[in-house]
This record gives C-alpha cells, sequence and structure tokens, in this order.
C-alpha cells in the first residue's frame, strides 16, 4: 500500500516536471518579451546577456505620447469583433443548408466554399484594393471588418458544418414532428448543439482576423484604421531605427485579448478541436 | 384520435424501392405493430405517416384527411426515437414542454400539462435534471412524455426499447401498453423483436423486403402464417422449416416422415413448431445434438440428417449428445409451403 502510493507520488511529480518544462518552453518567448518591453533601448542591442536588465517605462511612454496605441487596439478589437459577428451570422445558415438539405450540387458548393481559402490571398489583393477603393472604403475600420469577414467566412462555415453533420438527425426529425420550423429547430436544437463547434470556429477566426496584415496595410493607409499588427511593422523602420522595446510591448498588447480569449473559453476550445479531429 | 389509411404507398430512393404497393387500414385506437428485419422498409412506412418522408407512390391518409402535402410538423402525430431524440441541452422539463411551445398551446397549462405527462411515465422528481444525467430506462421514459404530453392523434414509436437491456425492456413494454390503453391513441410501433410484436400488438403487420408478408392477431400470425418467412420470424424458437418431398400421402426428408394430403407432390416445405413435437414418436428418427434447459423448458436441438430441429421438451428432460432419439409430431398441426414460401392450405 504504502508502495504504490510512493510511486503514484513519484509519477504525480515526474507528471509535473514534464508538463512544467513544457510550459517553460511555451511561456520563456513571452516572459522574454515582457521583459524586452520593459526594458531601456540601451539594455537590449549588447553582445552580452543581461540577467537584471533595468526596469524602464520607455517604451510604454513612446506608445502612449507618440503612437495613438490605444486607438489601433480599438480598430482591431472592432475590426475582428464585428468580422466573427458577421461570419456567424452568415456561416451558421450556410452550414445548417449545407449539413442538412438535399439539394443538388450541396457537395460541390461545399467545396467550393471552402476551396476559397486554397489560393495565396496576394492573388487578389489588387482587385479589392481597387474594389474597395471604387466603394469609398478605403483606410475604414469597417472596410476592416469586411475583409476579415471575407477571409475568414469559408473556415467558419466549414468549421461550423463539420458539427452539424455530427448532430444526430434524430433530434432534428423530433423537433419537426413536435412542431417546430426549420427556423426554430437551427435556433433552439441545432445551435445549442454545436455550441463548442461555433465557439471554435469564432475563436480560429478571430485569431486569423487579429493577425491578418496584408489586407490591412492594403486598405488601412492611415492612422485611422491601423489594426495593432499592421502598428506593429511601423516601429521596424524610420529614422529612430528598429525600436525593439516598442515592438515587444505592442506584441504582448495585441496577445493579451486572444490569450483573455482563450483562457475564458478554454473548456469547450480544447473540446471543440478534439470533438472535430476524431469526427469519420 | 384517428384512423390510418395507407392506400398504395411506394417509397424508391433511386433504383431502390424501399416500401412497394403497401395498403393498409388502421382503425382507430389500434395498438398496431410493424414488424420485420431490418431495412424491410418499417421504418421508412413510418416516417411517411410521420411526414419526415414523402412517399414516391400513393397516398397517406390520417383522420380522413390527405397527408401527403402536410408537413410533419402540422401532422397531430407524435414520434418517440430509438435514441430517445431528447433535446441534450434542455432539462426534462424544458424537452417535455417544447411540443407545447411549438404547438402554441396557452403557457398557462403547460406546468400543469408537464406534470401530468411526467407523473404518467413516474418521472415527476427528474423534471429538473439535463438528459445526460438520465440512465436509458428514465430517458426513455422521458422520450415517452414528450410524446404524451400533446395528446396527438397519433402516436409513432420506432423501436423505442431496442436500446435498453432486457429486463428494462420487459418492463417499459407493459408500461407503454397500459399507457396505450390508457390514452386510447391510434399507436404505430416499429420493431425487429417478436416478442414485443406478440405482446403489444392488437394487430401485427410483418414485412420483408418492403412489401407486407402478413397483416393479423397475433393469434392470427403464430397459429396461422401465410409463408414460410412468416413462420420462421415468429415465435421463439421459432418454427422448423423442413424441406422434403411429397408423394403418395407422404411427405419425407433425411430422418423423417410425416403423413400428408394425398394431393401434396413434389418439393415441399414441411414446418413444425417446437412445442408440437414430443420426444419418442415415429416422425423423426435422429441424434441429439444440444440440451438447454431455460428453467420452465429444455429445448433440444435434434440433427435429422443434416437439418437441425428444434423440440421444446420438458423442463427436467436432459440427454447426452449424440444420443439416438425418435421425435413424433402433432400431426394435426403440421404446415406445408409450397417451394416459393407460400402457405398450402387444406388439400391443395
Amino acid at each position: 500500500m504504502a508502495r504504490t502510493r510512493k510511486t503514484r507520488g513519484e509519477s504525480l511529480i515526474l507528471r509535473y516536471l514534464v508538463l512544467g518544462s513544457w510550459a517553460l518552453v511555451c511561456g520563456l518567448p513571452i516572459l522574454w518579451f515582457l521583459t524586452i518591453g520593459f526594458r531601456p533601448r540601451t539594455e537590449i542591442i549588447t553582445p552580452q546577456p543581461i540577467y537584471w536588465p533595468t526596469f524602464s517605462l520607455d517604451a510604454w511612454h513612446l506608445l502612449v505620447s507618440d503612437w495613438p496605441i490605444a486607438r489601433y487596439l480599438r480598430n482591431s478589437l472592432v475590426a475582428v469583433a464585428g468580422s466573427v459577428v458577421i461570419d456567424l451570422v452568415l456561416a451558421i445558415p450556410a452550414a445548417f443548408a449545407l449539413s442538412r438539405y438535399e439539394f443538388k450540387g450541396r457537395e460541390n458548393i461545399g467545396f467550393y466554399i471552402l476551396s476559397t481559402r486554397m489560393m495565396a490571398p496576394a492573388i487578389v489583393a489588387v482587385p479589392i484594393f481597387f474594389l474597395f477603393k471604387t466603394m469609398g472604403l478605403l483606410d475604414s475600420v469597417w472596410a476592416l471588418m469586411l475583409i476579415y469577414a471575407a477571409i475568414n467566412l469559408s473556415l467558419v462555415t466549414w468549421i461550423i458544418r463539420s458539427y452539424m453533420m455530427d448532430i444526430p438527425k434524430e433530434l432534428e426529425d423530433a423537433a419537426r414532428t413536435d412542431g417546430a420550423s426549420d427556423l426554430r429547430i437551427l435556433w433552439e436544437i441545432i445551435i445549442p448543439a454545436c455550441l463548442p463547434g461555433i465557439i471554435t470556429a469564432a475563436v480560429i477566426a478571430a485569431i486569423f482576423a487579429i493577425n491578418e496584415f496584408l489586407f490591412t496595410l492594403l486598405i488601412a493607409s492611415t492612422s485611422r484604421a491601423y489594426t495593432m499588427s499592421v502598428a506593429l511593422a511601423n516601429f521596424t523602420g524610420g529614422s529612430d531605427g528598429v525600436i525593439y522595446n516598442a515592438i515587444a510591448l505592442v506584441s504582448f498588447i495585441a496577445f493579451v485579448p486572444i490569450l483573455i480569449l482563450v483562457i475564458l473559453i478554454q473548456k469547450h476550445l480544447s473540446r471543440g478541436l478534439t470533438m472535430g479531429a476524431v469526427k469519420g | 384520435m384517428a384512423s390510418i389509411q395507407l392506400q398504395n404507398i411506394v417509397k424508391r430512393y433511386g433504383a431502390f424501392v424501399g416500401v412497394q404497393h403497401m395498403s393498409l387500414d388502421i382503425t382507430d385506437q389500434e395498438f398496431l405493430v410493424l414488424l420485420g428485419p431490418s431495412g424491410c422498409g418499417k421504418t421508412t412506412t413510418m416516417r411517411m405517416i410521420a411526414g419526415l418522408e414523402h412517399p414516391t407512390e400513393g397516398t397517406v391518409v390520417i383522420g380522413g384527411e390527405v397527408m401527403n402535402d402536410i408537413d410533419a410538423r402540422d401532422r397531430d402525430v407524435a414520434m418517440v426515437f430509438q435514441g430517445y431524440a431528447l433535446y441534450p441541452n434542455m432539462t426534462i422539463y424544458e424537452n417535455i414542454r417544447f411540443p407545447l411551445r411549438m404547438r402554441r398551446v396557452p403557457a398557462g397549462e403547460h406546468d400543469r400539462l408537464i406534470r401530468q405527462a411526467a407523473d404518467m411515465v413516474e418521472l415527476g422528481d427528474l423534471l429538473d435534471r439535463k438528459p445526460g444525467a438520465l440512465s436509458g430506462g428514465q430517458r426513455q421514459r422521458a422520450a415517452l412524455a414528450r410524446a404524451v404530453v400533446r395528446q396527438p392523434q397519433v402516436f409513432l414509436m420506432d423501436e423505442p426499447l431496442s436500446n435498453l437491456d432486457a429486463k428494462l425492456r420487459a418492463s417499459m413494454r407493459v408500461q407503454i401498453k397500459h399507457l396505450q390503453r390508457q390514452l386510447k391513441v391510434t399507436t404505430i410501433y416499429v420493431t425487429h423483436d417478436q416478442i414485443e410484436a406478440m405482446t403489444l400488438a392488437d394487430r401485427i403487420v410483418i414485412m420483408n423486403k418492403g412489401a407486407i408478408q402478413q397483416v393479423g392477431t397475433p393469434d392470427e400470425i403464430y397459429s396461422d402464417p401465410a409463408n414460410t418467412f412468416v413462420a420462421g420470424f415468429i415465435g421463439g424458437p421459432p418454427m422448423n422449416l423442413i424441406d422434403g418431398v411429397a408423394e403418395k400421402g407422404r411427405f419425407t426428408a433425411p430422418g423423417i416422415t410425416v403423413p400428408c394430403s394425398a394431393a401434396l407432390r413434389g418439393p415441399v416445405t414441411l414446418g413444425v413448431r417446437p412445442e408440437d413435437c414430443q420426444i419418442g414418436g415415429d416422425n423423426l428418427e435422429g441424434s441429439v445434438y444440444g440440451v438447454e434447459p431455460t428453467g420452465d423448458v429444455t429445448y433440444l436441438t435434434v440433427m435429422a440428417g443434416t437439418k437441425a430441429v428444434e423440440v421444446k421438451a420438458a423442463r427436467a428432460f436432459r440427454a447426452e449428445i449424440d444420443t439416438p432419439i425418435r421425435i413424433g409430431f402433432d400431426v394435426g398441426r403440421l404446415y406445408f409451403f409450397r417451394d416459393d414460401g407460400a402457405r398450402i392450405r387444406g388439400d391443395a
């Protein structure tokens, strides 16, 4: 008895050791970024490592005084949140139709939707630029919202569709004989049943959107519509050279909303990702 | 309350025929069981009555009204599914309430109706649980309550007991029959289990390959089967079907001789139920293949030539395998079938 307890204790220590090392591997770059963000510029590019750097708010002051960081962050959040909402509003009914209705060319349409992800985004960059220019949508957060939504729509549709296909048809039949219309079935039965899938799709879309660079650079030509990802790039040029501590700080700020999001919905997300994975 | 008529129903899926030219008249308050092996079209038939499938040809009439173009949700039909189909995100209370909400039953009535339905299936204290927290039997009762709550014209039950263990199945069976008698609602019940069919039904419809084989009361189906399919499907163990030759008033097969009508000639199939066989006699000569005591009776398998024949013996009967044995048949209760499976009646 004592012996088994001991081995169990040992295996627990081992387990924590392995998990702890892995957490360190994952956490170290983030931590390192944070320390860079709060160092003076002079302590960043040195041949000798500095183990106990001086704490400095230089980068923070630079961001707050010279850069409209709050606006960039707001632009990012508005564009990303809006695009995810647009995606869900369009993708949920589309996924419902693709997974539940029998119609000619259903598989083809499904594949077509997915195939829009298959080309390199740069191919459509120029046409999209002119399209948005003609519509007078350049340099606006609303345009970014539309672009992000368009980029992620196919993926979101596809993820939600695969979840909906896993919901037993019996549930829908039961609801129908109980007297529910198609919209009712979607709203009261299907959406709650595939909520983990919807959340997974939304988080993935949000991550893609917040990291989007190419179209944002194309459409956002002034700081009016800059997002975090493009603002970040602006620290790499100019007369001041590369401002590493500011880059580190902005990266961290851009990363925090996603981190919070993922922690909040962790339970759904891990279940969602594995559920999709084991599906045949 | 309603009668149901199926008039020459056909269901095709491309080239595959699911149900072929089926006509059936179900009277008001009847408990009708559709019985057959999987893929025989019984569930498809039920789904056409529910409105979840549309017949390729023919007419579905419920309560005197043609239903072909009426959507499932507008037919006053409640269905119980094999997998229960409880809504996982709702509590049992909300599950039972769902049909009431959908059918715009006044909200003030809901609570009374839900509790009444839940009490009927003895589920009263589980109403605030989610389906995931219930056992199989409790889920099935919740599904029944959801069907009962809105007092539909017709109940449809699609193998509702097949996911339950044997003991629970037996007790739920009685409960379902009691409920149906109490509510007096026309009920159609699909199963592949002949015991369920025999115990529940007012009438049984036996189906195979999309076609009706026989319609009748359990007694009729048991004592007067229309063909070898019905004979071999009903009874536990089912009727022995022995291929042989009839000539000059005698039927013979390896190890087996019985008298038959002199008019019978050529290859025929003899049918004899295990309970119409007695140990000792001169109709079958073979050897013991196996003995299966069940407590109240003992089933004996006898090899006659290469044919295994089931015999229902007294409960104390025991024998070693390969012992030679003679069996007598109750010659007044023999059945003969043509080689295409159809029953040969009388002297024909």
